[in-house]
């Protein structure tokens, strides 16, 4: 059966296939596993849901017990649990996330918006790591032990150690409120990148340059790195052609690791930057009990975790030779 | 002295606890020498100062002539513009020396491209006329995790020799290679010479020193033993310890007791046994059968699914196909004796401890302790002392004692004595094996030195066979 498969699909049957199948079959179960946990985590919320959605549609101040059961009338919330979650099932597998129980507008309608802005900041945010990271990484990995190896650790843990929130709020501090040279919040300009996808890239960074250094160090430390010295290469072309193929192998195949980190800081950045993206969305969401909202952003953001890391098995696919032998 | 290539005058190295004496030599066109030694006499190092790739900690001293230059040995990086163009080092071990991301062909092609300035495609060329050269013709694509350790040394020596530099240093370059691989590597090596260059051999293989010919320096901790023409130091060693080095090659070993005439059930049975390892078939319709008190043994190059066939018979690992039959009985008597000692122990605590400690866990006899540690020579002031203490032959000696213990009737030995001495490698193998006898132990034996296996084992069994003979003879049409 393996040969018939292999004949009828060789691209599937060799080594991409093996990256891209299970992927697939992730994305199904990450689909289902994130759409039954937000919605069993919004039903043991505290408080009363018909109230919250009212008072996200009219106000606060607008809400009374008329208005709440207006809107448990109408959405039906008094329905067993099991019955909504089996409609919800039912949706999803046509790819109908629902309508907001706010604004009323088609979830996927609001999404497709909001992903675009979040796509461009985590973009930019992964990008400017990967400029700051692993260069500084392996300059330190070249000489372990040495001074800036060590500034380079501290920092490193420095950053890292600070949650995102207050990593955003110095960089406000110093570069919005005292210095005035940026935006403290907002979106539309350039400039409002900066500070978000910094706060973001800042993090990741020092994950990866730590990654990277210690890449650099087993490279270079490595039988073939010295023997493709002592063959004449020098430290300059040995570098290029033995040490960052090989170095540039567990710093990608990290980057999945660290797009945990990335998702749950966009929910954080967007909030505290007034981004509006998917993170700034689903803290919304949140707050008004709009449980398709939640659903809907909750589901995006874990396929978009699958997403990304089938980007570095694609990536490390082609970095590594290796991993094409069948 | 024109035609003298490598000149080498009072050469000492320094630090952490190691001292070479001065060493001189000199080696003209078409000159051979081989440092001959046992692990730890240092001999590695000299190859290390010469090239400047002393490890950090230790200084050189003395001066070296190359190609008519003079060079103080304390300045290794000066010699870092020779590297490839007039100084060629051999790597030890080929397998990792290669870069794993990296196809043959290029990493040979880069030397020519690079060293010898050749454009891309030229560059190519050569490559595959130096793989062809050396019977590796189609092996250009492959990594060097599809390549056998045989030709990883073959793509090592074209990727070294390709900037065409007329003196190569080879350190171990047979490690790991059974006999038809080391012979060829050795026929290898003697071009250099014959094509008017010349060869440093450091090696701890008499084999080596003997097919090489030429020079040979023996060393013993750093020191200088006997130095003299391969033929006549070799066949009549003036100090004691180069003839204690050359009874301890396996093939002087005394013939071992004979095998016992046994009708006993085997001990551990294996049919149509087959694994693999990352695409590559490591064996196939492997049949076995150990008979209690037998010893089998296992040779191949390094990577070849030795270790991994110890552990299939263990249990330790899953096989692909086949069948596996262990007799019935204690789970405790299949039983594993590591390489490298000092890893198999916990550094922290004393023998004494280690060993109560193995007895309470298993309920063992513990008046069996002191006759064995006679048995083997073990003297009991050293169960105070902690592993990092005693030495590495008193320490195998002790993993073998640890073993015993447990009343094992299947014992899989990977590699025990290759970390030890010749000499201490002859005595403890020679205690294992009557050891096994007497306590009708079955014992599978893996070793990289095919006289050691014929010496000691009842039976042999050689794995990953089928490539090593694809050596051409004509070696001088190699490429310079």
């Amino acid at each position: 059966m393996d040969a018939i498969s292999s004949r009828r699909f060789p691209a599937l049957a060799g080594g991409l296939g093996r990256v891209l199948l299970p992927r697939l079959f992730q994305a199904g179960l990450v689909a289902w596993l994130v759409g039954t946990l937000t919605f069993v985590l919004t039903r043991t919320l505290p408080g009363d849901m018909a109230y919250r959605i009212a008072a996200g549609r009219y106000g606060h101040d607008m809400v009374n017990s008329a208005a709440a059961e207006a809107v448990r009338a109408e959405l039906a919330l008094d329905q067993p649990a099991l019955l909504a979650y089996l409609h919800w099932l039912g949706d999803l597998l046509r790819l109908d996330l629902g309508n907001s129980l706010v604004s009323g507008e088609p979830v996927i309608h609001e999404l497709s918006h909001q992903l675009g802005h979040s796509l461009g900041l985590a973009m930019v945010a992964v990008l400017l790591s990967l400029l700051l990271g692993p260069p500084l990484g392996l300059a330190a990995g070249l000489r372990p032990g040495g001074w800036w190896d060590r500034v380079s650790e501290g920092l490193a843990s420095l950053l890292r150690a600070l949650p995102p929130f207050a990593l955003g709020l110095l960089l406000i501090l110093l570069f919005s409120v005292s210095l005035g040279w940026l935006p403290a919040a907002g979106h539309g300009r350039t400039a409002h990148f900066v500070l978000p996808a910094l706060t973001l890239a800042l993090a990741l960074a020092a994950v990866s340059s730590r990654v990277a250094r210690n890449a650099m160090v087993e490279v270079s430390g490595s039988a073939y790195y010295a023997f493709s010295r002592t063959k004449g290469l020098g430290e300059r072309l040995s570098f290029l052609r033995h040490g960052l193929r090989n170095a540039a192998v567990p710093i990608v195949a990290y980057l999945g690791v660290q797009f945990v980190y990335l998702i749950e800081g966009v929910v954080v950045v967007e909030t505290l930057f007034a981004w509006p993206g998917i993170g700034h969305a689903l803290v919304h969401a949140i707050v008004a009990r709009d449980v398709p909202m939640i659903q809907g952003t909750a589901l995006v953001m874990g396929l978009m975790f699958v997403a990304l890391n089938t980007g570095v098995d694609l990536l490390c696919h082609g970095l590594d030779p290796r991993r094409r032998q069948s | 002295m024109s035609d003298s290539l490598l000149e080498v005058s009072a050469l000492t190295i320094r630090g952490e606890g190691v001292t070479i004496a001065p060493v001189d030599f000199s080696l003209a066109r078409g000159g051979r020498l081989t440092l001959l030694g046992e692990t730890g006499s240092g001999k590695s190092l000299i190859a290390q100062a010469i090239m400047g790739t002393l490890p950090k900690g230790l200084s050189a001293r003395g001066e070296l002539t190359i190609e008519g230059d003079g060079f103080a040995a304390a300045e290794g990086a000066a010699r870092r513009a020779l590297w490839g163009r007039r100084l060629a080092l051999l790597p030890q071990e080929p397998w990792h020396a290669l870069d794993p991301t990296m196809r043959a062909g290029a990493q040979v092609a880069e030397s020519h491209r690079y060293l010898r300035g050749l454009g891309r495609r030229r560059a190519r060329e050569a490559a595959l006329h130096d793989l062809a050269g050396l019977g590796l013709a189609g092996a250009e694509a492959r990594l060097p995790g599809e390549l056998s350790g045989g030709m990883a040394q073959r793509v090592a020596f074209a990727a070294a020799s390709a900037g065409g530099a007329p003196i190569v240093i080879a350190d171990e370059p047979t490690k790991g290679l059974d006999a038809p691989r080391r012979d060829a590597v050795v026929k290898l090596l003697a071009g250099t010479p014959e094509r008017g260059g010349a060869l440093l051999t450091i090696t701890h293989d008499i084999e080596v020193a003997r097919r090489l010919g030429g020079e040979v320096i023996v060393l013993r901790q750093g020191r200088v033993v006997e130095r003299g023409p391969a033929e006549q130091l070799l066949s009549a060693p003036r100090s004691d310890y180069t003839r204690q080095l050359l009874d301890a090659e396996p093939a002087r070993w005394p013939a071992p007791p004979p095998p016992p005439a046994t009708a006993e059930e085997p001990v551990v049975e294996a049919r149509g046994l087959a694994k693999w390892r990352g695409g590559r078939e490591l064996f196939c319709d492997l049949d076995l059968s150990l008979r209690p008190g037998e010893i089998v043994g296992v040779v191949g190059p390094s990577g070849c699914g030795k270790s991994t066939l110890g552990d299939l018979l263990l249990g330790l690992a899953e096989r692909d196909c086949g069948e596996i039959w262990r007799a019935p009985g204690q789970r405790l008597a299949f039983q594993k004796l590591y390489q490298d000692p000092p890893a198999a122990f916990s550094p922290h605590w004393t023998l004494a401890r280690l060993l109560e400690d193995l007895v309470r866990r298993h309920r063992l006899d513990r008046d069996a302790i002191a006759p064995l540690m006679a048995r083997l020579g073990l003297d009991p002031a050293l169960l105070a002392r902690r592993p990092g203490e005693i030495s590495g032959g008193e320490l195998q000696r002790f993993a073998i004692l640890r073993v015993l213990l447990m009343e094992p009737r299947f014992l899989f030995a990977d590699e025990p004595t290759s970390r030890l001495d010749p000499i201490t490698q002859r005595d403890t193998l020679a205690l294992l094996v009557e050891l096994a006898r007497e306590r009708h132990c079955a014992v599978m034996l893996v070793s990289h030195d095919p006289a050691l296996i014929e010496r000691v084992c009842d039976q042999r069994l050689v794995l990953g066979g089928e490539e090593a003979e694809r050596v051409p003879e004509d070696l001088a049409a190699l490429a310079v």
